[in-house]
């Protein structure tokens, strides 16, 4: 497997981004967002179903997306998604031949 | 004329602030006493700057604008950013007059490093130095690469980068004795499905080349296999720019280790003057 889903981002993933990044940088986001989700996510320009993966913390989903690494990383931690939780959700996605080099 | 008292590498991940407990204390305590190691050899050549070569995880660059690098100019860098990372929060001081040159003889050099006078820096900078115990009020000037959003500067470019570094440390006059730090690396995945599956074969013949010290060999290396070890592996660029700037030093590993549990292959390394060619080095004074 590639380190990335994306050599460049694509503008789906830009927005998905976006909220990632501002929710955990803006001082008041992050309390606005565990409040009401819905509300918070109609201030970005997402379609319903990008909404929803950032809403039912669809860490695969997000992943395939293309979201940035490092934003969805934070993000997880940032919203206490259980550290296991996240990792399995990511594990879900391996396909054979991702760990040949483990071997 | 600055002396380089010493250039290291070193990991980071900021696990090893909030999950400290996801590996077993043995291992753990192992860990925080080779970056401890680390601190102490750091501090025997005293020097009064240290430029630390990192990456921002997308804390004060976005994809509106992100620098390829970027040379820190601030007075003072407040750390950490991440509002979960489990770290005390500290000022660095900053060297700014030092950040200034390093910029100024980078666009001379025909490097275009973007500059930023105000920085929060993160665990990339935060833990590395943290976990040495170095002294927080040592002056530093933080340079980032983009390592952590594709399309990204070539290990190559990095190497190169570092060079000149070296070179214009070696010739700056406003301070007597440099450290460079270059933190990241070595093999791991963040947000991946193969994240906590460290190739450990990358990182042994990463560091079994950079210690034969065959530069061409080892930006080869990274270049074409980078993608096996890892977005995390991409950090090594400060790896490489940290090799250009030892301008033919030896590198010696002085710690490793595949931590699964840590998602990250743990590396510590030093570039080291050799025995005689030490005069006023890094163990004089």
């Amino acid at each position: 497997m590639s380190n990335w889903r994306h050599m460049m981002p694509t503008t789906e993933a830009y927005l998905l981004d976006k909220v990632l990044y501002e929710l955990h940088h803006k001082p008041d986001d992050l309390a606005a967002y565990n409040q009401d989700k819905t509300a918070y996510l109609a201030r970005y320009k997402l379609t319903p179903e990008m909404a929803h993966k950032i809403a039912s913390n669809d860490v695969a989903a997000l992943y395939e997306a293309g979201v940035n690494p490092y934003l969805l990383r934070a993000h997880c931690i940032g919203v206490r998604i259980p550290e296991d939780v996240s990792l399995a959700a990511l594990r879900s996605l391996m396909k054979e031949g991702d760990d040949k080099w483990l071997n | 004329m600055a002396e380089l008292t010493g250039i290291y590498t070193a990991s980071h991940t900021p696990v090893m602030l909030n999950f400290p407990d996801r590996i077993p204390s043995d291992l753990r305590n192992e860990i925080f006493g080779a970056y401890e190691a680390m601190g102490r050899d750091f501090e025997s050549g005293k020097p009064d700057a240290l430029v630390v070569l990192s990456n921002d995880h997308l804390h004060n660059f976005f994809l509106n604008n992100f620098p390829a690098l970027c040379i820190g100019v601030g007075e003072q860098y407040e750390s950490p950013i991440e509002h979960w990372l489990k770290a005390k929060r500290r000022i660095f001081a900053g060297d700014q007059a030092f950040g200034a040159y390093l910029l100024q003889e980078a666009l001379q050099a025909e490097f275009d490093p973007s500059f930023s006078m105000e920085m929060v820096l993160d665990h990339g900078a935060l833990t590395p130095l943290e976990l040495a115990g170095l002294d927080p009020d040592l002056p530093i000037v933080p340079i980032l690469f983009n390592c952590v959003q594709p399309p990204m500067p070539t290990m190559r470019r990095c190497y190169n980068f570092g060079k000149f570094l070296g070179r214009a440390i070696r010739n700056y006059k406003g301070v007597e004795r440099v450290a460079i730090l270059a933190t990241g690396g070595i093999s791991h995945d963040i947000a991946t499905p193969r994240m906590g599956m460290v190739n450990r074969d990358f990182d042994s013949r990463l560091l079994e080349l950079m210690e034969a010290g065959d530069h061409d060999a080892v930006i080869q290396y990274a270049t074409d296999f980078v993608h096996t070890a890892g977005n995390g592996a991409e950090e090594i660029r400060m790896w490489m720019a940290a090799m250009g700037a030892a301008d033919g030093l030896p590198f010696q590993r002085t710690y490793y280790r595949a931590v699964n549990d840590w998602y990250t292959g743990i590396g510590i390394g030093r570039f080291e003057q050799s025995a005689g060619a030490s005069a006023g080095g890094r163990h004089a004074g």
